[in-house]
């Protein structure tokens, strides 16, 4: 899976959630991003937690993105902290065929906000993305509005997106990778991570120390 | 986030989201149940929760409120059909906790006094700090008023004082120039980096939950920090217990020759012996006495390793050894694991694995009273806090939703007494300021109780850098206070501490008693056989109650079911074009039931549908 890890190559680990409102499309464009795949007849989220995309960024730094999806049932707004915790960036999807889905952006941005912060306590990166818009029914130009309810909501920017027929959803990711990347940088980040001990069923398997004394 | 209308029926209906709860959750979701947990509050976790500062303020602040009225009892005898009958749930759970007690030493002062430590932030917060301690005065005051006897009155009062114009009363210990004293205003500016959790606990490496937590892959939510030293108070100081090889070899308050008994001691202990068993049922000091350690390795393993009092039996001081040194070396240098950002991550963990598995979550939500089928005497449905009928064929639920009339409980009631401290060093300072320890503090005088304390340094993600968070944790004798305040008075530097200016300052205390759920059974109760009753948290070191009666909980339900099968990883999830849109669950229902289609269609209903939301979706 990792292609060009050389020697110098930075290796970068992100958790992005991607949420909004029930049917807007967010495993849709996970599936698209990550898989390359879209279906029209997606059940509800099952068994799945994330999505590992990696990105070859540039010829010295690897990005493997996680992108955690909301599990269809904690739709009624109740996320565990585990969801939230460590993220560094976020997609907010609202469905533009359904305005009702818009009006609760709001509420997801201000419930992301309050759940995780960046180390420095900054909000952490966030883009809208204004799916299904394969679908759109006028051609309406609403740049201008959208780009103010950007500023005013704290989202680094919006897309117009269709999972259905790729349209921008490399783009957003690209551009929300940027952000996370550039707020890395001015970050001691991890400084005290190291000693962290994960449980998995490796380590089991590896295990071979003798027990006690 | 929507107001979205739930679906009317469910295979089990969980009301509670501590541990024990959870486990059965993520356990039935796992292998298909289709599963909706509930909780009254608005935070995840029951009395296992962990609260950022504020939000324990806020915890503290609900537990003075005179208990909610009981809800006018609503009539819900029109959703009652022909051969039903109603059984009332209580909602009032505020009865598991009691004595709360709130007490501030932070000197706002100081900060001024020692430029160096003033940070713009702290200065331009400065202003409304008067305003905020006098508020947590007031708050404590109360409290005290309601809950606490007039002995200690004064002594508080000092104590409180300090918090408002520390100048008056108090002299500033000598070694204040080097700590940097944290303001209250910064406790609460930071307050959302700390997890404070209300059950303090450790987890055994080779406990049951651990084994669970692998086993499920529930482990890939959270990561684990080792306790890096097991210390114990002894004649007023405090020590580092010798439990690994390389402690014990390079142990400098050891002489060589305890060494060598030590090391000859720990290994023959593994097995059994013909000695050992002559002491069944006597006392394990006996034992140990017999052995003629001398009384150093005798405290370190009587209070330390073995963690039992005097009077245990020998079998059981054995069988605890044994269990100790077991876990030893599997993570690190110590037989414990503590979860980064606290234990209540823990039952969140198992919530997200039900939900990712397609558990419906409702904070915020209750659980009104059961419908019993009076033909079989099974509970069919419950009616919930919005008056929906929701049909179940079991019914989970934490013990404080039971009626007291309706529960059997070991009587007397056990509880625990806790206390959880900001401090502002640790209780032994060492290279690293970065250590998690396990203080085992034998009884301050006859009768008193066994504490155990865990000290978290802000690596753990549960206190800022600068402080240091320390649970205490007994059987109660008396109230929290009574039980605990001896032993921190003895430990740390408090307004009522004398001659301690080289101990850890105390710079936030809180004190509370909780019902010891140890007492709860699953079943037995004057309940419906498919109504299960879980335990809130224990007075164990370990998790072990927790996770066995989960177990049992799930045995009970689903026989034939395997109890939390590993996850697909979500590398490992096939994604097929358009023909099977399904996700993990190929994968899960391939294993266990080998056809794939029929399991899907069977369940997709029920959760609904992402793309085409009919049930869900209603109202807006």
């Amino acid at each position: 899976m990792a292609g060009g890890s050389v020697s110098e190559c930075k290796e970068y680990l992100f958790k992005v959630l991607v949420i909004g409102e029930l049917g807007v499309g967010k495993t849709s464009i996970i599936k698209r991003y990550v898989h390359q795949l879209f279906s029209q007849h997606y059940r509800a989220t099952i068994g799945v937690d994330f999505a590992l995309k990696v990105i070859n960024w540039d010829s010295k730094t690897l990005v493997r993105l996680q992108l955690w999806d909301i599990a269809g049932q904690e739709r009624f707004g109740n996320m565990t902290r585990v969801y939230y915790k460590e993220a560094v960036g976020a997609f907010v999807v609202f469905d533009m065929t359904r305005g009702s889905t818009f009006e609760a952006v709001s509420k997801w941005k201000h419930d992301l906000d309050s759940k995780v912060k960046l180390a420095n306590g900054s909000p952490i990166p966030s883009v809208l993305l204004a799916n299904k818009c394969d679908q759109k029914k006028d051609g309406s130009n609403n740049t201008a509005p959208m780009d103010n309810f950007c500023k005013e909501t704290g989202f680094l920017g919006w897309f117009e997106t269709s999972a259905k027929d790729n349209i921008n959803v490399d783009e957003a990711a690209r551009f929300l990778v940027e952000n996370i990347l550039a707020n890395d940088k001015g970050l001691p980040y991890e400084e005290s991570n190291g000693d962290r001990v994960k449980l998995d069923q490796e380590t089991v398997a590896a295990e071979s120390k003798s027990g006690c004394c | 986030m929507a107001a979205e209308g739930l679906p009317c029926e469910f295979d089990v209906v969980i009301l509670g989201t501590g541990l024990v709860e959870s486990v059965v959750a993520a356990a039935c979701s796992r292998v298909g149940q289709r599963v909706l947990h509930l909780d009254r509050r608005s935070y995840y976790a029951a009395n296992w929760a962990s609260f950022t500062f504020n939000g324990l303020l806020d915890w503290i602040q609900r537990r003075q409120e005179p208990p909610p009225q009981p809800d006018e009892l609503q009539d819900w005898s029109s959703l009652l059909e022909e051969g039903e009958e109603l059984i009332y749930l209580c909602n009032a759970d505020s009865s598991s906790v009691s004595n709360v007690q709130v007490f501030s030493f932070t000197r706002e002062e100081e900060e001024s006094v020692s430029p160096p430590s003033t940070t713009e932030e702290e200065e331009a917060a400065a202003a409304a700090e008067v305003e905020e301690a006098e508020e947590e005065t007031t708050q404590s005051t109360d409290i005290k008023e309601k809950e606490s006897k007039e002995e200690t009155f004064n002594e508080e009062d000092d104590g409180q004082a300090a918090g408002v114009d520390g100048e008056e009363h108090e002299a500033p210990p000598p070694d204040n120039q080097s700590r940097k004293k944290v303001s209250y205003s910064e406790l609460l500016d930071k307050g959302r980096r700390f997890n404070i959790d209300l059950v303090s606990k450790l987890m055994f490496s080779r406990g049951s939950l651990i084994d669970l937590l692998i086993k499920s892959n529930v482990s890939r939510y959270a990561e684990f920090k080792n306790v890096s030293r097991i210390l114990t108070c002894r004649h007023g100081n405090v020590e580092q217990v010798p439990c690994s090889r390389a402690d014990v070899f390079g142990s400098r308050q050891l002489s060589v020759v305890e060494k060598r008994k030590l090391m000859r001691f720990l290994t023959s202990v593994v097995e059994e012996t013909e000695q050992q068993t002559a002491y069944s049922g006597r006392p394990y000091l006996d034992f140990l006495c017999e052995q003629q350690l001398g009384d150093n390795l005798q405290h370190f393993l009587l209070h330390s390793i073995a963690m039992v009092t005097e009077d245990t039996p020998t079998e059981e001081g054995l069988a605890s050894t044994r269990h100790f040194l077991r876990c030893l070396g599997r993570y690190g240098n110590t037989p414990f694991l503590f979860p980064v950002y606290g234990l209540g991550e823990i039952p969140q963990c198992f919530c997200r694995m039900s939900a990712v598995f397609g558990g419906i979550y409702c904070l915020r939500h209750t659980v009104h009273c059961l419908l019993l089928d009076k033909s079989n005497n099974r509970c069919k449905a419950v009616i919930d806090s919005r008056g929906q009928r929701i049909s179940c064929s079991h019914f989970v639920v934490e013990e404080g939703y039971v009626a007291t009339e309706r529960k059997k409980v070991v009587t007397p009631t056990r509880s625990i007494s806790r206390a959880v401290l900001i401090t502002d060093a640790s209780v032994l300072p060492a290279h690293s300021d970065q250590q998690v320890s396990l203080v085992t503090v034998p009884p301050v005088a006859a009768g008193a109780p066994v504490v155990k304390m865990v000290e978290l340094c802000s690596s753990t993600m549960t206190c800022i850098p600068g402080t240091y968070l320390v649970h205490l944790t007994c059987q109660s004798v008396g109230s929290a206070y009574e039980d605990l305040s001896p032993v921190v008075t003895r430990m740390f530097n408090t307004p009522e501490s004398h001659d301690q200016e080289t101990c850890p300052s105390v710079l936030w205390c809180l004190y509370f008693n909780m019902v010891d759920g140890s007492g709860v059974q699953v079943q037995g109760h004057d309940l419906p056989p498919n109504v299960y009753v879980c335990s809130g948290p224990d007075g164990g070191l370990g998790h072990e109650h927790a996770v066995t009666q989960a177990e049992s909980i799930f045995r009970n339900i689903l026989p034939d079911e395997e109890f939390c099968p590993p996850a697909p990883n979500p590398e490992d999830i096939i994604y097929d074009g358009d023909s099977a849109p399904s996700t993990g669950e190929e994968e899960k229902q391939g294993e266990e039931k080998g056809e794939e289609e029929a399991g899907q269609s069977e369940r997709g209903e029920g959760t609904g549908v992402e793309e085409v939301g009919q049930s869900e979706s209603g109202e807006e």
